[in-house]
């Protein structure tokens, strides 16, 4: 199986165990974070190859955390895709101006989210 | 005979005497006089005569002239022109009067009448002379006799076309009557005078003249920078502040105000204040300028124009007594009215005491009324500006709680149905059949509030004008069939024969596919909601001229006539007996919101007890008329993935006229999933696109096995040929791309789509 590792940043711990139980049982490795803070940190020290992030969230929210990844060595390349239950399209453009690479709009459907997550790690393997 | 010949012939006569026979030494020494007073003559009558040609433009130095010499030639004390003006003798120039006697002339006019001589002169148009005013029983002026204290006086009419325009009269202080002689220059003099006096009447009438025009160009002027003023510009200070000015400089006035009136306060506000000191502004606009107690007040109250031509002999209101303290001594005040009603006033003043001219009044008037129409402009808009704040405001809270409510229930949301999906797909591993419901019941549950803050979003969207419709050209029957297939198992659990009838023969739609297929959904979802157990739903479609009709028929309960309005409004489900499953409350008002945001509109025909006809009816819209497919299978589809407007309606024309489905993506995920879901005969890609962009897209259609195969046309702005070759691209095109450019790279790619006709061909 991948052996590839996803960074989800979620503050809701219901959210958190959906995607990250899904994850894993597709073979993903998940590292989890619930703060923005720990998740611009994990960007960094734990290598992911892929971030998924919510919006809203405790401390400094998803747009602010993507732009300190971005600003990091290590996680400047990694994809990074908005998970989040903002779902007018305004939302959506401004996630995509704020430099997401992606963005899945909640409630997720299991079932298409094996497929988004394989075409984003596609991305980070083009970077 | 006229005064000149007489006068000349005055001189024949003494230059007769001269040459007559033989004569004394006494005679020869009178003879000489004569002769001297004769060359005087001669001497003074060219004198008046060069100084009338001289004076051609200064008509004042004929007359001195004509005075001096008058005064001079025939010996006299005093000598005045006077000019007739409206029946009474006006004095215009004089010489040998006192002061006295001149005041006292001034202040006690002579009128055409035997008191006077000059009013003799007047009534008979002769020359002629009164020899001792005292002893002349008819002569009526003894009071200024005693001023000036004259005795004789002797005059001549100065006529213009046999009128009396005035007179030229003299005066000895004796009793000392004038010869023929005299009264024949005086005669001449008042000729040469009536010329001057015309010249002056003249010069006079034309400078008035063009005083007047000057005024009337200048006040049109002014009314035209006014009335632009006032309709070109909202800002109300500006405009007013321009009127508050021409009306100052115009009025000749040194400066004013304008007020506007509130109803509420029964006060005048002052709004613009010209050429006032900036300490009497302040206390101008902080004073309480009651409608009642104040003149400006009064001047609206009574609806014309007061004027207070002296301010210190008047009790002075709060407004008036801040003016007086600031030196202005004379205003006027204009009411400003709009169909009677007050709204405002328009107040000038002057530093000086004084009347103010009915042309000033009526000019003033009209500037009022132009301001009355400015503030009432400013008015609107104020009231305006602030319901729009409100609105506004309101409609931003409106947005905010919506945007915040969906976020919250969607959280939660999430957890259930992806839990619940969880589980369905067995992830975990297997479960009962009980539980399989359950959770089929929690997901379902899950689904329909998701389905219900959508609807709500959607409806709240279209309400506030911010529904983006997406227009593309699409066939109908996909649309149809697709609807219909998600509504297929529900409809076979309870034995309901779902048909899409005759829809193929309609050509394309151009709508929005995604909002059209909202409705029709919803529409269906509905039928089947309220059709028994073995009923039947159709759904078709026909074209009638430019529209399309779509129809949903069920043989259902039925709606009766009195709810098949109420069923239109927000979460009424109308008395259509109990369905199978809750509905939202909102589909139908949303669906109709949505057809006419579409240009279109809905239908409902319905029996209780038979069933019920939703009908859409949309215009066609299609480019080129839509020739009509015979066969939906003879459709390729292509997947267009472009986030540029323009662009992607470009493409889709291109592609319009040919045997084409077209599907459109704006993002590179998108795209990816309308790949998945279509497997479309070829894709058209553009390579900046957000988020995922073109080259990751075609780079994950290349790795899957299920899409390798599906050609790929990149259309970007960037050239990076090799690049996209290298990855598999079947061509690429770089911006601006033109239509045949676009046929040939298809062909290239092996796609040949038959234009329109070759699939309709029989």
């Amino acid at each position: 199986m991948n052996q590839n590792r996803i960074l989800v940043v979620e503050d809701n711990p219901k959210n958190l165990k959906l995607v990250k139980d899904v994850l894993t049982h597709w073979g993903y490795v998940v590292i989890e974070a619930t703060t923005g803070e720990d998740g611009v940190r994990l960007a960094g020290e734990a290598s992911p190859d892929l971030v998924l992030m919510d919006l809203q969230l405790p401390g400094i929210d998803g747009m602010e955390a993507l732009r300190r990844i971005r600003e990091g060595d290590r996680s400047r390349q990694v994809p990074v895709v908005a998970v989040t239950a903002f779902a007018m399209t305004e939302d959506r453009q401004r996630a995509f101006d704020g430099g997401f690479d992606g963005y899945v709009e909640k409630p997720i459907s299991v079932r298409d989210l094996h497929d988004q997550v394989r075409d984003f790690l596609e991305l980070g393997g083009a970077r | 005979m006229d005064a000149a010949t007489r006068w000349w012939y005055a001189v024949g006569e003494l230059s007769g005497t001269s040459t007559s026979g033989t004569v004394s030494a006494g005679e020869h020494e009178a003879l000489l006089r004569n002769h001297a007073a004769l060359v005087d003559q001669f001497d003074a009558v060219n004198e008046v005569l060069s100084a009338v040609g001289r004076s051609g433009g200064d008509p004042d130095t004929v007359l001195t002239t004509i005075v001096d010499s008058a005064r001079r030639l025939c010996r006299s004390d005093a000598a005045h022109v006077y000019i007739l003006e409206d029946g009474v003798y006006e004095l215009i120039k004089a010489v040998g009067v006192s002061d006295a006697s001149l005041a006292f002339i001034a202040d006690h006019p002579m009128p055409v009448d035997r008191d006077t001589l000059i009013g003799r002169v007047g009534l008979t148009h002769r020359t002629q002379q009164i020899a001792d005013v005292l002893a002349d029983p008819d002569y009526g002026r003894h009071d200024l006799q005693r001023v000036a204290g004259y005795r004789t006086t002797m005059g001549a009419p100065m006529l213009i076309d046999d009128e009396v325009v005035g007179a030229l009269t003299l005066w000895r202080n004796d009793v000392s009557p004038f010869d023929e002689r005299e009264m024949a220059i005086v005669s001449a003099f008042a000729v040469q005078a009536a010329m001057a006096v015309k010249s002056v009447k003249l010069v006079q009438q034309l400078e008035a003249r063009r005083a007047e025009l000057g005024r009337k160009v200048e006040q049109l002027e002014a009314l035209r920078h006014v009335g632009e003023a006032v309709s070109s510009s909202l800002d109300v200070e500006a405009v007013l502040a321009t009127i508050a000015m021409h009306a100052v400089e115009l009025s000749g006035t040194g400066g004013g105000s304008i007020m506007e009136y509130s109803p509420r306060d029964h006060s005048f506000l002052v709004r613009s204040v010209y050429k006032t000191a900036p300490e009497v502004v302040e206390r101008l606009r902080a004073a309480h300028i009651d409608l009642d107690e104040t003149v400006v007040g009064r001047a609206a109250r009574e609806r014309r124009p007061i004027a207070v031509e002296d301010l210190g002999a008047l009790d002075l209101d709060p407004h008036l007594s801040i003016l007086y303290d600031a030196g202005w001594r004379s205003v006027v005040a204009v009411p400003l009215l709009r169909d009677e009603q007050i709204v405002g006033s328009l107040v000038v003043r002057r530093k000086q005491t004084g009347g103010f001219s009915d042309e000033t009044l009526e000019l003033l008037e009209t500037f009022a009324s132009q301001s009355a129409l400015a503030l009432i402009n400013a008015r609107l808009y104020r009231e305006l500006k602030e319901q729009s704040v409100e609105l506004e405001l309101a409609s931003r809270h409106k947005s905010e709680f919506l945007a915040s409510m969906s976020h919250e229930l969607r959280t939660p949301l999430n957890a259930v149905l992806g839990f619940s999906e969880v589980l369905l797909e067995r992830l975990f591993g297997d479960i009962n059949e009980r539980q399989e419901e359950y959770l089929q019941d929690i997901h379902s549950s899950g689904k329909h509030l998701l389905e219900l803050l959508n609807e709500i979003l959607d409806l709240s969207k279209v309400e506030a004008g911010r529904m983006d419709l997406e227009y593309s050209v699409f066939a109908l029957r996909p649309l149809l069939e697709g609807a219909a297939a998600m509504l297929r198992e529900r409809a076979a659990a309870h034995d309901i024969d779902l048909q899409v009838g005759q829809a193929d023969d309609l050509g394309e739609l151009r709508s929005d596919e995604r909002r059209l297929k909202q409705v029709v959904l919803n529409l269906m979802t509905n039928a089947v909601k309220f059709t028994g157990d073995g009923g039947s739903v159709r759904v078709n479609a026909s074209r009638h001229g430019d529209d399309v009709e779509i129809t949903v028929e069920d043989t259902g309960v039925g709606i009766p006539e009195s709810d098949r309005e109420r069923i239109f409004e927000s979460f009424q489900q109308g008395g259509r007996g109990s369905s199978r499953e809750e509905g939202t409350g909102l589909g139908l008002t949303l669906c109709r919101r949505l057809v006419e945001l579409l240009g279109g509109r809905m239908w409902l025909r319905s029996e209780v007890g038979v069933g019920s006809t939703f009908g859409v009816v949309l215009p066609q819209g299609a480019p080129g008329g839509a020739e009509p497919d015979k066969t939906g299978e003879g459709l390729a589809d292509v997947v267009v993935i472009e986030d540029d407007r323009p662009s992607l309606d470009l493409l889709a024309a291109y592609l319009s006229g040919s045997a084409v489905r077209v599907t459109t993506a704006r993002d590179g995920q998108s795209g990816l999933d309308a790949v998945r879901r279509v497997r479309p005969a070829a894709v058209l890609l553009d390579i900046k696109l957000p988020g995922i962009d073109g080259w990751a897209v075609l780079r994950a259609l290349k790795s899957d096995p299920t899409l390798r195969e599906i050609p790929v046309v990149i259309i970007s702005v960037l050239d990076e040929r090799v690049r996209g070759r290298e990855m598999g691209a079947s061509a690429y095109l770089v911006k601006p791309v033109g239509r045949d450019q676009l046929w040939s790279a298809l062909a290239a790619a092996g796609l040949a789509f038959p234009e329109r006709d070759e699939v309709t061909a029989p």
